[in-house]
């Protein structure tokens, strides 16, 4: 019973809040003579800060038009802009901000909207190794990251040297699909140098620093053993695959909204995400060497933490995943 | 009686623990069954790194389930998890018949190990839903499965993407769990 009339209560403060914040809309519309929409708009830099706020406000609207305008084809929204000004009864000349505002916001939810489309196409195309587009890029892959280095057979252990898991690579790809291919190529491509050293540096056994006293205990043997012991760094393609996941979650939940709206100040495409994925791969390398896992087994716990990490970044609005690196010197960071 | 107390009186009961290892190939489908177990979406699988570990419960259990990466690189480590298991899963691609030589002998070393003596394994004949895959006889027959005799044993096909079988398999784990020979 206590927990019904809990329940009750919560309800009723729901509906009240929102009754109290109508109300609060409405007189400071009559005291500015400015809609919610104009009030955001002169009040955020372009960027996250304002598409979020714009993007809530026509999410929560009681409008039908202002709610739709959020899911509109890019090429109506002009038409859609003239509407939402025309039921607000905003006079054009004398605020011909507000549409160009409105516009860049409605375009970069577009946008987003479309990327995430775009992704989840790539993501479920499987990899197929009767299709000679995928078969090429693959191959690129390899001449990417191994250039001088020819392969023995389009079937072989080489691949384990790029971090793939066995000796043929179509199976590694799994969930992720041609999305994890893509990313691994652009990733090579675009910013050789972080990958190649990336790459060198997850074949690496692990140094750690062993003080005298340490080193006196453990046996010849077994440190020359721990020395060349390959399996405590990790597979660079395998990590790419994931790493891919975790980029892709981020897409999905609506996280990445804050960098992308902040990096893509006219709408967010596919090789912002692919930029997004090659600052993820640099980040978790530097992470996964700070934390200093005792071997591959820890790779889950690190990527939670990791994960969580960038969550945290991305909840600050003025927040680009910075863009510091060769992939996105291009960007613009409004 | 209110619900409440109705709530707490079945918490009160606790389930017997269960620790279960998921051993096997890379691509054998380990964290795909690992999934499946736990009703979770198998659409989004990548390739494991390190472990997964998952609890679920059936039957009066609650069945840890630890999934371990199948990599080459990764089966050295398998050894730091057999300690305390009281059921062995091993999940065998039936489809990949290049590897059931190299799948047969990872097994053949798993049930040498001292610390899995006597512990009841389970042969998972996964990916049936594929039509290349090999039957789950086949399978027994060539990993001469019939020559173990210091546990008991048991085969079963299934496939972890449409979840054919796997309740199967896990019904036989629940049976067998205090089966283990000392």
């Amino acid at each position: 019973m206590k927990h019904f009339m809990k329940m009750v209560v919560q309800v009723w403060l729901y509906f009240y809040c929102i009754c109290l914040w109508r109300c609060f809309k409405f007189i400071l519309r009559k005291l500015t003579g400015r809609c919610e929409l104009q009030r955001i708009c002169y009040k955020n830099k372009p960027g996250a800060g304002r598409t979020l706020k714009i993007e809530a406000s026509l999410k929560s609207s009681k409008s039908k038009l202002l709610q739709s305008s959020v899911t509109v084809h890019p090429d109506a929204i002009e038409k859609t802009i003239e509407d939402i000004l025309a039921l607000k009864k905003v006079n054009v000349d004398t605020n011909p901000q507000l549409a160009v505002s409105l516009q860049a916001c409605l375009l970069q939810i577009a946008g987003y909207r479309h990327l995430t489309v775009e992704v989840e196409k790539l993501r479920r195309e499987a990899y197929d190794s009767e299709n000679p587009e995928h078969e090429e890029m693959l191959i690129k892959l390899w001449k990417l990251l191994k250039p001088g280095v020819p392969l023995d057979a389009r079937v072989t252990k080489q691949w384990c040297e790029i971090g793939f898991q066995g000796d043929d690579p179509k199976t590694d790809f799994r969930g992720m699909g041609l999305l994890g291919l893509y990313n691994l190529v652009y990733f090579a491509e675009k910013d050789t140098t972080t990958a190649l050293q990336i790459l060198s540096d997850s074949l690496q056994p692990k140094c750690r620093d062993v003080s005298k006293e340490e080193f006196s205990k453990v046996s010849k043997t077994e440190w020359e053993m721990k020395k060349f012991d390959k399996a405590i760094g990790y597979s660079f393609a395998i990590v790419g695959i994931n790493i891919t996941d975790l980029a892709y979650n981020l897409l999905i939940s609506g996280a990445l909204k804050t960098h992308l709206y902040n990096v893509a100040p006219e709408a967010p495409s596919l090789h912002h995400f692919q930029q997004t994925f090659c600052f993820l791969m640099n980040e978790f390398h530097k992470f996964w060497i700070e934390v200093d896992p005792v071997d591959i087994m820890e790779f889950n716990r690190v990527r939670n933490k990791f994960h969580k990490r960038i969550l945290k970044q991305l909840q600050k609005t003025d927040m680009a995943l910075c863009p510091h690196f060769a992939a996105s010197e291009s960007l613009v960071n409004v | 009686m209110g619900l409440l107390s109705i709530l707490r009186k079945l918490k009160s009961a606790p389930d017997q623990e269960v620790r279960i290892l998921l051993l096997g190939l890379d691509n054998a489908g380990k964290t795909t069954l690992l999934k499946q177990l736990a009703s979770e979406d198998i659409s989004h699988i990548t390739p494991t790194q390190g472990f997964n570990i998952k609890s679920v419960q059936s039957q009066g259990f609650k069945l840890n389930v630890w999934d371990i990466g199948g990599q080459r690189k990764i089966r050295p480590y398998w050894r730091n998890y057999f300690e305390n298991t009281d059921v062995l899963i091993y999940v065998i691609d039936s489809a990949d018949r290049k590897r059931f030589e190299e799948t047969g002998q990872e097994l053949a070393e798993l049930l040498d190990e001292e610390k899995l003596s006597g512990v009841p394994v389970l042969i998972f004949a996964n990916k049936q839903d594929l039509l290349t895959a090999a039957p789950a006889s086949e399978i027994a027959e060539g990993l001469n499965l019939h020559t173990i005799r210091d546990r008991v044993w048991q085969i079963q096909s299934c496939s972890a993407l449409t979840g054919e079988g796997v309740q199967d398999g896990m019904n036989w784990v629940c049976k067998n769990v205090n089966a283990k020979k000392k």
